[in-house]
């Protein structure tokens, strides 16, 4: 049987009095793309943050690649090959677009103290950069100062460092929102491509023509918890997912 | 030039290096400041009790003076770094007056007198004062611009912007925030006590008043108005402030209130500092310039 890449068993976060999360468990396999769904406030941001280690969970564990990863800090769960995206973007707003993704790639030398004192400003880094700046389309805008991309371009700025970290699992917080048709396309292409490099992806979505189409597998969250799973096809004819989407509050779930 | 003349332009050169120092706290790493005088002060009383009570030379106490002020800087930077950044100002004004208050009450630093007869740094055989001492300081300022400029290009200091634009998307990458807080902060008070090391064997007397509250607002006063984050900003900032004073005699009384006055002025209209992009100062100078290579 395969070992799953990353799971969570009964994870939850209050915030006081909220359940943000409460009692998920779910497992990814290597090579998978799994889609989380759910409403607006269902938890999955909070999710995310649980496994790259922003917040501490109040209960339950998180376990990636044989190892119990909850409680250490962002800094170390990164090191591991686990990269992110931030559905409310994140740049590194005065340095360059370029900048922005050396940042990630000096992810090798931030934990040692020789390396640290090397320069970044080297014709080797820079291609390498670049490179990853060609991936995600942004290579015409590498000296640009990110604050001022438009958001499309930032969402892709995101993508670009997220894959620098991310060599082992990829966490995408709603990237495909605020793009155009074509760029949506040409994303879910990378995704793919990405895919058969060998790398595991972790999104949320809630465009469903594009989360139908690339997910191997979906779980949907609602009020914090785990209310379905099964593939994409299941998802869709799923009564409590329906009923999650379209039935307001006060509606009980099945879990 | 007159000794008058000297003696303000060799306190600019040692603000500037203690600016320098502050300028890699707050503006590579983007942490707040309020206390930097504190350490310029540390530098100043460890190199003269070191070299008054021990005998030892200037030049022998500096690393040890050096080592001092990163030490204490370490100490004291570890919890305060810890605290949200809206704390951090008030930790660093706290830290600057128990500082001071350690200078003006504890016999061993000499007390409400201070501590005299430091004395003047000998280079090779000479008594450096007037304009060698001046000189020696410059170097000391260029030395300090180098080490700045050199840190721009590493790595390290990449991670401190990256923390001082997003820190949780610094995190995500790899970077202990907390680590690197603490590294440019041991910087730049290492910075402040090689410029307080100077400034007391150019004083030869100094006592806690030197160190207070108000001067670590004018090191702030003067970065920020040069331009936070800048390589020459330090050293623009310290000139003009120290410049302005000395022109306009009656108004030393009231320095506090017009380097809180211009913070305040400066954080709401020009945050990057006269040398920061898209400053007032930045689109009158670079025109003028491309007019000059015409
Ligand atoms: N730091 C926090 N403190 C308190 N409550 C929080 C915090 N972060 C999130 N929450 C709450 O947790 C719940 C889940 O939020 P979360 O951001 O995970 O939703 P989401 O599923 O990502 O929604 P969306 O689709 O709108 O992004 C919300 O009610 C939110 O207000
Ligand atoms: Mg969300």
């Amino acid at each position: 049987m395969i070992q799953p890449l990353l799971s969570a068993k009964g994870v939850s976060k209050y915030f006081g009095g909220l359940r943000a999360v409460d009692g998920v468990s779910f497992e990814v396999f290597p090579g998978e793309i799994l889609g989380i769904l759910g409403p607006n406030g269902a938890g999955k941001t909070v999710l995310f943050n649980l496994i790259s280690g922003i917040y501490e969970p109040t209960s339950g564990e998180i376990w990636f690649s044989g190892e119990r990863i909850d409680g250490i800090p962002p800094h170390a769960i990164a090191k591991k090959g686990i990269g992110r995206t931030f559905q409310i973007v994140k740049p590194f707003a005065s340095l360059t677009v370029l900048q922005n993704v050396l940042v990630a790639r000096g992810i090798t030398r931030y934990s040692h103290l020789t390396k640290v004192w090397g320069s970044w400003n080297s014709k080797g880094e820079i291609e390498k950069a670049s490179e990853v700046l060609e991936k995600v389309g942004l290579s015409d805008l590498a000296e640009r100062k990110a604050g001022l991309l438009p958001l499309g371009n930032l969402r892709r700025l995101e993508i670009a460092r997220a894959l620098v970290v991310g060599h082992s699992v990829l966490l995408l917080d709603e990237s495909f929102s605020g793009l155009r048709h074509d760029e949506i396309s040409r994303l879910e292409d990378l995704i793919r491509s990405i895919r058969k490099d060998g790398l595991t992806v972790i999104l949320i979505e809630h465009n469903m023509r594009v989360s139908m189409g690339l997910c191997d597998r979906i779980i949907v969250l609602d009020h914090g918890q785990k209310i379905a799973e099964g593939r994409p096809t299941e998802i869709q004819q799923d009564k409590s997912v329906i009923e999650a989407y379209l039935g307001g509050k006060g509606t009980t779930h099945a879990t | 030039m007159s000794a008058y003349v000297v003696t303000i332009a060799t306190l600019m050169v040692v603000q500037a290096i203690a600016v320098c120092g502050l300028n890699v706290i707050v503006g590579y790493a983007g942490q707040i400041s309020l206390g930097h005088a504190a350490f310029f002060g540390i530098g100043a009383y460890s190199t003269a009790v070191l070299t008054t009570k021990l005998g030892i030379s200037f030049w022998t106490a500096l690393p040890l003076v050096i080592g001092i002020s990163a030490l204490i800087g370490l100490l004291l930077g570890l919890p305060s770094l810890r605290v949200r950044e809206d704390f951090l100002a008030i930790t660093t004004i706290g830290i600057n007056f128990i500082v001071e208050a350690v200078f003006r009450y504890v016999p061993f630093f000499g007390g409400a007198l201070g501590i005299g007869g430091i004395p003047r740094v000998m280079f090779f055989g000479v008594r450096l004062k007037g304009i060698p001492f001046f000189l020696l300081c410059l170097g000391f300022l260029v030395l300090v611009l180098l080490i700045c400029w050199w840190l721009t290009r590493s790595w390290a200091s990449l991670a401190c912007y990256a923390i001082r634009e997003e820190e949780a998307a610094a995190s995500t990458m790899g970077i202990s925030p907390v680590r690197f807080k603490l590294l440019a902060f041991v910087i730049g008070t290492a910075m402040a006590g090689l410029g307080g090391s100077l400034y007391a064997h150019y004083m030869q007397f100094i006592s806690a008043g030197d160190f207070s509250f108000p001067i670590s607002v004018g090191f702030l006063a003067m970065l920020v108005l040069g331009g936070m984050g800048t390589l020459w900003g330090p050293v623009v900032g310290t000139l003009i402030l120290g410049i302005l004073p000395e022109l306009f005699r009656p108004l030393v009384d009231y320095r506090i209130f017009f380097y809180t006055l211009l913070l305040l002025l400066m954080i709401r209209f020009q945050p990057g500092g006269l040398l920061g992009e898209n400053s007032f100062a930045r689109k009158i100078i670079t025109p003028l310039l491309k007019g000059l290579r015409k």
